[in-house]
């Protein structure tokens, strides 16, 4: 019922685009079936809106990267110039969904953690090596307290000391083992 | 095109096989520049990847040798790290396009970050917009123990492995070198009053075995077991004086234990307070003379916290902590060898318990603290709900929430209750279990040695002082685990006080200082390039030359970089490359301590700190007499609203200057920094949210401060700008315009158009006062 909403509103949108002079404050939808993502010769990944223009590289972000991470796309031509927003990225095509994908996967790179094998600690830094999505990976944090973010109900995102972050969208799913990893360490 | 020369160990070393790969391939190289690894490949996964610059090209290539990208460095038309959500990527603006390069972590950013810029810079050079080449200034960002390799904090801290546990102990004991004389007495207090307490259990079997039961057929005394001082009381007759003599000796024991705990508890008092305050104080000194980036890498809540309640929880622990183990321990070992020696057989048996008592204690502790630890973050989360709600009740009535506030509340009640209420549960469950595996070990004695009175072998009074032994000997038991905790936590208190004192300091001075007591005020940036993490320049190539005495104001949009400019000149920081030079010195060669006393702040929020406002004035003058501090205030415009105020120059200013309008705590800071006399000023936006007459008044008084100093003055309002002789214009870190103010608005540059938005903004300001009317 939501992305009806936002259709009709779309078409609204498309229109006050055409009369530049207006002060145009409303967010542009974009929907799925008038977007095609493609990659250039170089491999960039190339955004056509149907019979409007087609922007040589896009930066996909994320509006909800947390709580709502597969919807609301925010399309833009630089950092600062968005071109709209994309709220069901699943409507469109599967070759479109698979260059949307990659590119979302290049800009978040966090690191689902799947599995921790041991975290150990020596002189209040603690190792921790664990299986990610991106393999298997060893790190360090210092002071659990601080580099430990609780969000509720219960995902964890840990900041090693380099500056990369890792989450665990639910530790209570995680397997006994590692579950006994960290509530060690909690 | 020309490249400099750069070496090639500082970054990272391209495996002999990939190189030898690169070799075979028919694109033609001389030689490889450099080449740096990431740990990210293409397609999202960790692993090994490489970006390796030839002299005639960029490639990237697999851990295999596989090339994935090839371009050539002509047709490179620029180049950039981006970062993303945690990692980052080099992005390449070629004649055919954008390229997305390489990716990589966070752990590499620095290192990308560095290579992006040197390239940036190198085409830039070969494009003809830069004078100079880059210079290669990479530095490596991480700190590791030059001892033993431990990754480190900052380069600040020292290492945690190279500083060991017990040497905490004993730089805490060091502290007690002014005092050692006490220290003695305070161990031989302790020994003494141990030793006393070993007595009572031993004077009662002497009561029971040698005077009550002395006459009874019912205990027949072992006679081989008796002691001493048995048989001095079974010589006393009659059996009545015997016991009142036994009574009083154990009444004399009583009041010496009592005396000595006292003195002993009184002089750990005296020592404690003063170890504390010691430590306390060698901190607090020290923090002062670090850099401000040890500042911010911490909150002032961490730093404020070393200061206060790390050094709280460490006097806590000296002084009751550290007694009560101390004794505990030396009650533990004496007791031990009191039971042993009465009866070695009995001992064994009360070993029995130990373990399960240890352990069962150490999982009770463990798990409650966890508990408990849960269920006060809950707890502090319901105050922030109540805090939220209660802070904004006219906004939660306005918008008509109170039903959404009150179940907001109720979960996170819920919540807490249910943590709480575990943590009892746990208590209320297995507490008496443990209490009774104690319990457990006076049954096997009474058992046990009830066997050995049957058979006529123990005594009942041994029986009895032995009991009297074992409760006082499992008794600290119960508590190992959370005093280990409680020591282990003030240890890291310790650690962490420790840390502080260890920190290098700002500037050490090895000789090489210049010691400049008159700067002139000479200022000048060559190829300045800074940023709070070297790879993320905030400041790029400054090149700006100040004379004496000329006024600089500071042009730019918000985090374009004048704060920082500023930063650097004050040298709370260092350029990570470049120069920045006072009256043709290095500015790190500067004996601070002359810089600082010869540069003046008025700052956007004047600081002022509690106390009058006349001892604020003379804040760094602190024997400034009171005709200068009058004639600095007046200077100010300031002594117009002083003479007001009931109690003058005596006025308490409150905490922040909280009792003073901004427009006046504004001119004390100025009549401060008039009064400090500098010669180099630094005004940050010193004329914001006052009104018209305040704002003409505050302008009247820096006109008098900037008089013959040199000054740097950032104001967002150009017009407060009028009387500076240079406007220096940062754009995104970078100097791109200076001038005077008629040369830069004829330029119709970047200045140009602030000046054109700043001026629209007013017209419209000034049509609405208009029509208000």
């Amino acid at each position: 019922m939501q992305d009806k909403d936002v259709a009709e509103q779309n078409k609204d949108n498309t229109n006050s685009t055409k009369e530049p002079e207006q002060d145009d404050f409303t967010q542009r939808f974009l929907e799925a079936k008038e977007l095609t993502f493609s990659r250039s010769p170089v491999g960039t990944a190339r955004l056509e809106i149907h019979n409007e223009v087609c922007h040589l590289r896009v930066i996909v972000r994320k509006l909800m990267p947390l709580s709502n991470p597969d919807k609301y796309i925010s399309l833009a031509a630089d950092e600062d110039t968005e071109i709209g927003i994309l709220v069901n990225p699943s409507e469109l095509t599967s070759e479109s969904q698979i260059i949307l994908n990659e590119e979302l996967d290049k800009r978040y790179f966090t690191p689902t953690i799947k599995k921790i094998y041991r975290v150990k600690e020596q002189f209040g830094i603690h190792e921790w090596e664990v299986e990610t999505e991106r393999g298997r990976v060893t790190f360090q944090v210092r002071g659990l307290n601080q580099n430990i973010k609780q969000a509720l109900p219960a995902r964890l995102f840990v900041t090693d000391v380099r500056g990369n972050r890792y989450d665990i969208p639910d530790y209570r799913e995680l397997d006994a083992k590692s579950f006994h990893q960290i509530q060690r360490h909690l | 095109m020309s490249t400099a020369d750069t070496p090639t160990g500082t970054l990272d070393e391209l495996p002999e096989s990939i190189e030898q790969t690169l070799k075979t391939l028919d694109i033609h190289f001389e030689k490889i520049r450099f080449a740096v690894r990431s740990d990210v490949i293409h397609t999202g996964t960790f692993g090994e990847e490489w970006f390796v610059l030839t002299d005639a090209a960029i490639f990237t290539v697999t851990g295999e040798g596989e090339v994935l990208h090839y371009i050539p460095y002509e047709s490179v038309l620029g180049i950039r790290a981006e970062s993303v959500v945690d990692a980052g990527l080099v992005v390449l603006e070629t004649h055919e396009g954008t390229i997305d390069l390489i990716r990589y972590s966070n752990s590499c950013a620095a290192k990308f970050g560095f290579v992006a810029r040197f390239i940036g810079d190198e085409i830039e050079f070969r494009d003809g917009k830069r004078d100079e080449p880059p210079v290669w200034d990479y530095k490596v960002e991480e700190h590791s123990c030059k001892t033993c390799g431990l990754l480190l904090a900052d380069e600040f801290s020292p290492c945690p492995a190279c500083t060991k546990k017990h040497r905490v102990m004993l730089r805490i004991f060091s502290y007690m070198r002014p005092y050692r004389g006490k220290a003695w007495i305070y161990t031989l207090l302790v020994i003494v009053s141990t030793l006393i307490f070993l007595f009572p259990p031993y004077f009662t079997r002497i009561l029971i075995d040698d005077i009550l039961l002395l006459n009874d057929a019912t205990a027949p005394a072992a006679d081989e077991n008796i002691t001493w001082l048995g048989q001095i009381f079974r010589s006393i007759q009659p059996a009545v004086l015997a016991l009142s003599i036994a009574i009083g000796g154990l009444l004399v024991v009583y009041l010496t234990r009592v005396l000595f705990t006292v003195l002993h508890s009184r002089l750990s008092a005296w020592l404690t307070f003063r170890i504390a305050a010691n430590i306390r104080a060698h901190v607090y000194e020290h923090l002062h003379n670090l850099s401000i980036r040890f500042f911010d890498k911490r909150t002032t809540g961490t730093v404020i916290s070393h200061i206060t309640e790390d050094s709280e929880r460490l006097q806590d622990f000296l002084l009751e902590g550290l007694s009560f183990l101390s004794v505990q321990l030396f009650l533990f070992f004496g007791i031990g060898t009191m039971l042993f020696l009465m009866n070695w057989k009995l001992a064994c048996f009360v070993l029995i318990p130990i373990p399960i008592i240890v352990m069962g204690a150490g999982w009770f502790w463990r798990k409650l603290r966890s508990l408990w630890h849960r269920a006060w973050r809950r707890r502090s989360k319901l105050f922030d709900v109540v805090n939220d709600s209660v802070s904004g009740i006219r906004v939660v009535r306005a918008f008509g929430q109170q039903t959404s506030e009150v179940s907001r509340f109720d979960t996170a009640n819920v919540d807490t209750r249910e943590y709480e209420t575990k943590a009892e549960l746990i208590w209320a469950t297995y507490y008496h279990p443990l209490l009774f595996a104690v319990q457990f070990g006076s049954l096997i004695i009474w058992y046990v040695g009830g066997l050995d009175i049957l058979t006529g072998t123990m005594t009942f009074g041994t029986l009895i002082a032995f009991h009297a032994y074992l409760t006082m000997f499992y008794e600290p038991l119960r508590y190992v685990s959370p005093l280990i905790n409680w020591a282990s936590r003030s240890m890291t208190a310790a650690e962490r006080l420790f840390e502080v004192i260890d920190s290098q300091p700002e500037q050490t001075d090895d000789g090489n200082l210049k010691d400049m007591p008159n700067i002139l005020g000479e200022v000048q940036f060559r190829n300045m390039t800074f940023g709070y993490d070297s790879h993320k320049p905030v400041l790029k190539d400054i090149n700006l030359h100040v004379k004496p005495g000329e006024m600089i104001g500071l042009v730019g949009h918000s985090g374009a970089g004048k704060s920082t400019l500023i930063n650097l000149i004050c040298r709370f920081y260092t350029p990570d490359g470049g120069k920045l030079e006072i009256d043709g010195e290095d500015i790190k060669q500067v004996n601070l301590r002359d810089l600082r006393r010869q540069i003046g702040v008025v700052l956007q929020e004047p600081y002022l700190f509690s106390g009058t406002i006349g001892e604020n004035i003379a804040y760094a003058n602190p024997d400034a007499s009171m005709e200068d501090i009058i004639t600095a205030a007046r200077a100010a415009n300031a002594h117009e609203f002083i003479v007001k105020f009931p109690d003058g120059y005596d006025t308490e200013v409150g905490e922040r200057g909280g009792s003073l309008s901004g427009g006046e705590r504004q001119r004390i800071s100025i009549a401060r920094a008039i009064l400090h006399n500098p010669r180099i000023l630094i005004l940050d936006e010193a004329t914001s949210s006052v009104d018209v007459e305040t704002e003409k008044k505050i302008q009247q008084a820096i006109d008098r401060l900037v008089q013959n100093r040199t000054t740097f003055a950032i104001a967002h309002r150009l017009s407060t700008l009028r009387n500076a002789d240079r406007l220096f214009v940062i754009e995104k870190g970078k100097g791109v315009e200076c001038g005077s103010h008629a040369e830069l608005m004829e330029k119709k540059g970047i200045y140009y158009k602030l000046v054109e938005t700043q001026r629209e903004a007013a017209n419209v300001r000034a049509e609405a006062q208009i029509l208000e009317r």
